[in-house]
Formats: C-alpha cells, sequence, structure tokens
C-alpha cells in the first residue's frame, strides 16, 4: 500500500492560536518575574551582609519610580500565578473520606482562607515587630 | 436573546488532502443547507453524497460514543456529531480540518495509529498477581471504590485530547492525555494488582512529566473525563512509586 500520510508541522505561533493557550503562556511566563523577585531578595541579603551603605543604596534602588513600577508587576505576576496554582489544586488535591468527596469549592477555599491568614499574620508581624 | 437572520445554505470550508494528487493540504469551500438540528457530520455528509463523492472522513455511531468523527471545527478540537450548524450562525462560516497534531491520511482522516498503541503500552486492563478461581464469584467494588475511577473510565478514544495538546504536538513520542488517563484508571481499580507493571510508562520521559498541565485536554474532551486531572494526579503517585523503590517499597526497577 502507497501511503503518505502529510505530517503536520506544529508552528512556532501555536500558544496564539486560542485564549486557553495565550491564558497558559501568561500563567507559565507570571514564574519569571516571581523568580526574578526571588533573586532580587538575595541581593538585598547579599547587601545587607555587607554593610549598612551598600543595603541602604539597594533600599534606595526599591523605593525609586522604577523600583515601584517594577515591584508592582512583580505583584501583579505573584497574584497570578497564586489564583492559577489555586484554581488548579483541586484537580489534584482529591480528598475523600467514604463515599464524600471534598467538593473543589471547599479545597479552593481553603486555600485562599490560608492566603489571607497568613497575609494578615505577616502584615502584623511587618507593622508591630 | 439576539436574534440572528436564519439563512437556507451556511458556507463549510473543508480540508482536503489527497496523498497522490497533493503535497500539502488545501481547503475546499462548499455551500450546505443549513436548518437547525443538523449536525457537522450530517453536513459532512450532505457534502459527500451531492456535491463532492471524494471527500474522505471517518464515522460510525452518529451519537458520541464511537469516538470516530473527530475533527478541528474552526479551529478546535471537537466531535462531528455531537456539533451543530446553529452554534456558527453567529460566526457564518464554518471550518473543517483533520485533527491537530495527527499525520493527515487523506482529508478529514488523521492517522491515529500511533496514539492507539499508546493506549496498548499501558496495559489498559486488570491484572491479577492470582487470579481468584471461579467458584469464589465475581471482584466485588463499593460504590466508593468504583468513584475512584469511574470518570477516567468514560474515555472514548476519540483523539481530541491529543489534537488539543502542544506537548504532544512538539513531541508525538509523548504518551500523551487519554493513555495517561486510562492508565490512572486501571491504577484506581481496586480490583486490580498492576500498577507497578504500568508506573515505568507513567515515570518515563514521555510518561507523566512530559505534560506541563496547559489543560486544554480537559476542556475539549466531549465525555467530561478530564484527562490533565489524571495526569497529574499520576504526578504525585509517580513522586511516591520513585519514593518507594529508593526503599525497595513498591515492586518497580
Amino acid at each position: 500500500m502507497n501511503r503518505k500520510p502529510y505530517q503536520q508541522p506544529q508552528a512556532a505561533t501555536w500558544w496564539f492560536k486560542n485564549h486557553f493557550y495565550r491564558f497558559y503562556m501568561l500563567r507559565e511566563a507570571s514564574s519569571v518575574p516571581v523568580f526574578l523577585y526571588a533573586v532580587w531578595l538575595l541581593l538585598g541579603l547579599f547587601r545587607l551582609n555587607q554593610g549598612a551603605l551598600e543595603f541602604n543604596a539597594w533600599l534606595a534602588l526599591n523605593t525609586s519610580g522604577v523600583g515601584q513600577i517594577l515591584h508592582l508587576v512583580v505583584i501583579a505576576a505573584a497574584l497570578l500565578h497564586a489564583y492559577t496554582w489555586f484554581q488548579l489544586t483541586p484537580k489534584i488535591l482529591v480528598l475523600r473520606f467514604g463515599n464524600f468527596r471534598v467538593p473543589d469549592e471547599w479545597v479552593m477555599g481553603g486555600h485562599y482562607v490560608t492566603w489571607v491568614l497568613v497575609t494578615i499574620g505577616m502584615l502584623w508581624l511587618a507593622i508591630t515587630g | 436573546m439576539s436574534t440572528v437572520h436564519v439563512p437556507s445554505t451556511i458556507k463549510i470550508t473543508v480540508q482536503r488532502y489527497r496523498p497522490e494528487l497533493d503535497d500539502k493540504p488545501w481547503q475546499q469551500a462548499f455551500e450546505v443547507p443549513y436548518h437547525f438540528d443538523l449536525s457537522v457530520l450530517e453536513s459532512l455528509n450532505y457534502i459527500k453524497d451531492n456535491l463532492d463523492s471524494s471527500l474522505s472522513f471517518r464515522w460510525s455511531c452518529r451519537m458520541a460514543i464511537c469516538g470516530s468523527c473527530g475533527f478541528m471545527i474552526n479551529g478546535v478540537p471537537k466531535l462531528g456529531c455531537k456539533t451543530f450548524l446553529r452554534d456558527y450562525l453567529e460566526q457564518g462560516h464554518i471550518t473543517i480540518a483533520a485533527l491537530d497534531n495527527f499525520p493527515i491520511e487523506k482529508d478529514l482522516v488523521a492517522d491515529i495509529s500511533g496514539f492507539v498503541e499508546k493506549l496498548e503500552t499501558v496495559k489498559p486492563y486488570l491484572i491479577r498477581k492470582q487470579e481468584k478461581p471461579l467458584s469464589e464469584g465475581e471482584y466485588l467494588q463499593t460504590p466508593a471504590e468504583v468513584a475512584r475511577y469511574k470518570q477516567f473510565s468514560q474515555c472514548i478514544n476519540c483523539g481530541l485530547c491529543y489534537a488539543a495538546c502542544p506537548q504532544f504536538g512538539r513531541n508525538p513520542e509523548f504518551l500523551g492525555p487519554a493513555a495517561l488517563a486510562l492508565a490512572y484508571r486501571y491504577n484506581k481499580d481496586s480490583r486490580d494488582q498492576g500498577s507497578s507493571e504500568r508506573m515505568p510508562f507513567l515515570n518515563s520521559e514521555q510518561g507523566v512529566w512530559s505534560c506541563t498541565f496547559v489543560g486544554y485536554c480537559s476542556e475539549v474532551c466531549p465525555k467530561h473525563v478530564d484527562p490533565a486531572a489524571a495526569i497529574n494526579q499520576g504526578k504525585l503517585d509517580s513522586t511516591l512509586d520513585y519514593g518507594l523503590n529508593l526503599i525497595g517499597m513498591a515492586g518497580g526497577k
């Protein structure tokens, strides 16, 4: 039998094809600013070790105009990353007790409640500490 | 509800590929009768019966259970029998192509043989270490035990999830959504004792770890199997299996 199947190539722009793929790429890309910010915080720790002068210079960079804009970008990326992570969690975290399966909304809700509580705790530490 | 002008015909553009004549696919437009209860599959049959008998496509049951009539319909993997012309009135046209990511055999016929081999690879049947004699009766299951795998057993092997999966598009060796969901289905079956035979496939480079949780497979699945959930729960199993094997407790290699 003479066959000649046509191999469909995957275009480099495949992820541009629909909203679902575009949002997936945005979700994955949001990890880049979060990663870079973690490196930036480590650098701050390094500067702190070097001395007050160096650390204050690092702090000044944070509060500069560009620094503030970059912080907004990072917080947007971190929020999107957390949101998409929580959306996917119930697909993996399946809890069953006998015939009862914990509803997806409870699993997701539990994550949000924990997030809010931890945030309040951190803010409380930052303000009072 | 907005009122849409109801036409007497609708334009359908069909992807053609005739291996004996063509080097790559091309588009052919047809004008077919419109009716609110006509499916895309029925309109393809209209084209074949009345307009161009050389058009090839695969179909059988017309009721979303055989899984034969998967096409890209306006770029989205769908079953032709379960997709209706009325849902495309506002767009005004329908484009039908063979499923993405598979080789095209002819026109709308995707070559799914590689996919079928992958299904067989994961040993999709009950494996017992020792069969119970018939005299002892059947293997009983509680409703809770059935619930652990039932959703993942609804797959009709239509291949829509493979057309939706960019990782399969990148790497045709990837076992892919349906095969990994099927492996998971048997691993979660209380009657089965063969998970140590399936884990090497799940653990491998082409197994669950090639999945990046795009999640579009679950979105397009016509039977709500949610293969993305099965694969990513499988990652948890794969991690546990790795850990247990480190201390020689999972019977794997």
